[in-house]
C-alpha cells in the first residue's frame, strides 16, 4: 500500500514536472516570437527613417551629390561583415549564430578593430572581410575615432564635407543592419523553441 | 533709361515666367496626393504638363525632377539666345556653378570605376559643355586643366588648385569648393562692373550665397580631417561674414558654436531662432526661405539683371520642393512633407 502510494506520488510529479517543462517551452517560444515581431516593426521603422533622411540629404545637398553613380565600383574589402556559428543549445543540437561586427575593414595591411554585436566562440568566416580571429576576440578599448574614421571613409563617396543628414542616414541604416542580425538570431531561437513545444505535443499525445 | 532698348524683351519674358511660379494653393494640392500619379496630374494643370503628359506609369521621383528641369533649361536657352552683351554673359556665369558640379561629378565617378555614359547621363543639363566626357581621362588636376578645362569658361578659377598630386575623395572636395569661391568673387565682381541696380541687388544676393556657403561648408567640415586653416581657405572673400565672421567660423566645432557666431549678425538672427539648440536639421529650410524672400524681392525693382539670376534660383528651388513632396508621397511620409517645402508665393 505504502509502496502504491509512493509510486503513485512519483507519477504525479513526473507528470507535474512535464508539465513545468512543457509550460516554459511555451512560454520562452511566445516569448521570441513577441520578441521577432517587435523587431520586425522596429526594423521597419528604422528603415523608413533611413530613407526619408537619405532624401533630405539629397534635397540639400543636390541630386548630383548624392547618386548610385557615384558608389566605388573599385574591389575593396567589406567593411562591415557578417559572421556564422554554431552555438549549442542544451547540448543536443546547434543552431546558427549570426555576428555583426561593423566598420572593421582594413586597407593596406593595416588592422582596425572593429565592433561586435554578440558573443561568439570560434568563427567560420563567410565573406572576403580581412578579420582574423585574433582581431575577433578584441571586443574591449575598440576606439570611437576608428569607427568615426570608418563611417566618414566610406561616406566619403559622396564628398568629403557632407551634410549632417547624410550622415544621419547612415547611422539609421547602421542601426537596421543591427536589428536585421538581432532578427535572424531571433527567428533561429524561435524555429527552435517551436521544435521543441512541438516534440513535446507530440510526446504527450504518444 | 536706355535698359529696355537691350534688355526690356528679356525682362518682360522672365517676368512673364515668374508669373507661372506654382502658387500655395498648387502646393496644397500636391502634398495631399497620394500617389507619383496624382501629382502628375496635378502638374498637368501647370507650365510642367507638357513636360510629364508623356512619362509612363510607374513614375519614379527622378524623372518628374528630370522633365521639370528640362522645362528650367528650355526657358534658360530661349532667355540666352535672345541675350546681347552684357545680359548673355551674365546669364552664362549663372550657368557656372552647375558647371563645376557636373566637372566634380565626372571625375569622382571616374575615380569610382564608373562608366563615363552613366555619370553623363546625372549631370545637370545647365552645365554641360562640349569636351566634359574628356573629363574621364585625367590623373591629376594639372592634366584637368590642360586637357579640358583650360578651353572652357572654368579655366580663370583653376589658377589656385593646379597640383600634381593625384586625385582623391579631399583633393576632389578642396578643388569643388575652391572652384566655387573662385566662381562666386568673380561673378561678385562682374555685377559690381556692371554697375546700378543690377550691382546693387546681386550684390546682396552673392553676399548671402556667401556667407550661407560659409555656414555649410563649417557645419559640415565638423569632424572631418578638414583643418581650420583648410576650412578658412574655402570662404569666399566678400559677404557679410568677411572678414571677421570668417576667422570666428574657422574654429567652430559644434552646431552651436555656429550659432554663437551667427548670431552677431542681425540678417541672420532670425534664421537661427527658428532652430533648437544643438539641432541643425532645419538650418537648410531656414536658409532657403530667407534665400526666396530675397529673390522675390528683385523682382519689385525694374531694369536690372538681377531678375534672371532671381527666376532661375526660385526655379530650382520650386524643383527641390517638387523632388522633396514627390519624395515624401512616394515613401508614404507625408506627414513630413512640409519639413522642406518652401513657399515662393
Amino acid at each position: 500500500m505504502m509502496e502504491d502510494q509512493e509510486e503513485k506520488g512519483n507519477a504525479e510529479n513526473g507528470i507535474g514536472r512535464q508539465k513545468q517543462v512543457k509550460d516554459e517551452y511555451l512560454l520562452q517560444f511566445l516569448d521570441s516570437l513577441d520578441g521577432y515581431l517587435t523587431l520586425l516593426d522596429s526594423l521597419s521603422s528604422t528603415l523608413s527613417q533611413g530613407w526619408l533622411e537619405l532624401a533630405s540629404a539629397r534635397h540639400a545637398m543636390g541630386a548630383s551629390r548624392i547618386n548610385g553613380a557615384l558608389l566605388d565600383l573599385k574591389v575593396h574589402a567589406a567593411a562591415t561583415s557578417l559572421k556564422v556559428s554554431e552555438q549549442d543549445v542544451d547540448s543536443m543540437e546547434s543552431q546558427p549564430c549570426f555576428t555583426l561586427c561593423k566598420w572593421a575593414s582594413s586597407d593596406n595591411g593595416e588592422r582596425s578593430s572593429g565592433e561586435e554585436k554578440s558573443l561568439s566562440p570560434q568563427l567560420r568566416h563567410r565573406n572576403n572581410s580581412q578579420l582574423s580571429e585574433e582581431k575577433v576576440s578584441t571586443r574591449t578599448g575598440t576606439p570611437l575615432i576608428l569607427v568615426d574614421q570608418q563611417r566618414q571613409k566610406s561616406l566619403s563617396v559622396f564628398g568629403v564635407l557632407v551634410s549632417p543628414k547624410l550622415r544621419s542616414a547612415q547611422l539609421s541604416f547602421e542601426r537596421a543592419l543591427e536589428t536585421l542580425v538581432e532578427i535572424a538570431n531571433l527567428h533561429t531561437t524561435m524555429l527552435s523553441m517551436f521544435e521543441q513545444v512541438h516534440k513535446e505535443l507530440e510526446n504527450t499525445n504518444g | 533709361m536706355t535698359f529696355n532698348i537691350h534688355g526690356g524683351y528679356l525682362e518682360a519674358i522672365v517676368r512673364g515666367y515668374r508669373a507661372g511660379l506654382l502658387t500655395a494653393a498648387d502646393y496644397n494640392n500636391l502634398c495631399q496626393c497620394e500617389t507619383l500619379d496624382d501629382i502628375k496630374m496635378h502638374l498637368s494643370a501647370t507650365e510642367y504638363g507638357p513636360y510629364l503628359q508623356n512619362e509612363p506609369s510607374p513614375l519614379h521621383t527622378t524623372t518628374i525632377v528630370e522633365k521639370c528641369t528640362l522645362k528650367l533649361v528650355d526657358e534658360y536657352k530661349h532667355m540666352l539666345c535672345q541675350a546681347t552683351e552684357p545680359l548673355s554673359t551674365f546669364l552664362e556665369y549663372i550657368t557656372y556653378g552647375h558647371m563645376i558640379d557636373n566637372v566634380v561629378l565626372i571625375v569622382t565617378g571616374t575615380l569610382h570605376e564608373r562608366d563615363v555614359q552613366e555619370l553623363l547621363e546625372k549631370c545637370h543639363p545647365l552645365g554641360m559643355f562640349d569636351s566634359i566626357a574628356t573629363l574621364a581621362v585625367a590623373q591629376n588636376m594639372r592634366e584637368l586643366y590642360r586637357l579640358v578645362l583650360v578651353d572652357t569658361p572654368l579655366a580663370p578659377y583653376f589658377s589656385e588648385c593646379i597640383t600634381s598630386e593625384d586625385l582623391d575623395d579631399m583633393n576632389i572636395e578642396i578643388m569643388r569648393n575652391t572652384l566655387y569661391k573662385a566662381y562666386l568673387e568673380d561673378f561678385y565682381k562682374f555685377c559690381q562692373k556692371l554697375g546700378g541696380a543690377t550691382a546693387e541687388i546681386m550684390s546682396d544676393l552673392l553676399a548671402f550665397e556667401a556667407d550661407r556657403r560659409a555656414v555649410n561648408i563649417t557645419i559640415n567640415s565638423i569632424g572631418t580631417e578638414l583643418t581650420r586653416d583648410d576650412r578658412r581657405k574655402l570662404y569666399s572673400n566678400f559677404g557679410l561674414l568677411y572678414p571677421y565672421g570668417h576667422e570666428e567660423l574657422a574654429v567652430c566645432e559644434d552646431i552651436d558654436q555656429v550659432r554663437g557666431v551667427m548670431e552677431k549678425y542681425p540678417p541672420y538672427q532670425s534664421i537661427f531662432s527658428k532652430l533648437s539648440y544643438g539641432e541643425s536639421q532645419m538650418l537648410d529650410k531656414a536658409f532657403y526661405e530667407e534665400e526666396v524672400k530675397r529673390l522675390c524681392l528683385a523682382f519689385e525693382q525694374q531694369f536690372h539683371y538681377g531678375v534672371f539670376f532671381a527666376y532661375m534660383r526660385l526655379r530650382e528651388q520650386e524643383i527641390r520642393n517638387l523632388m522633396w513632396i514627390s519624395e515624401c508621397v512616394a515613401q508614404n511620409q507625408k506627414s513630413r512633407v512640409h519639413d522642406s517645402v518652401v513657399f515662393i508665393f
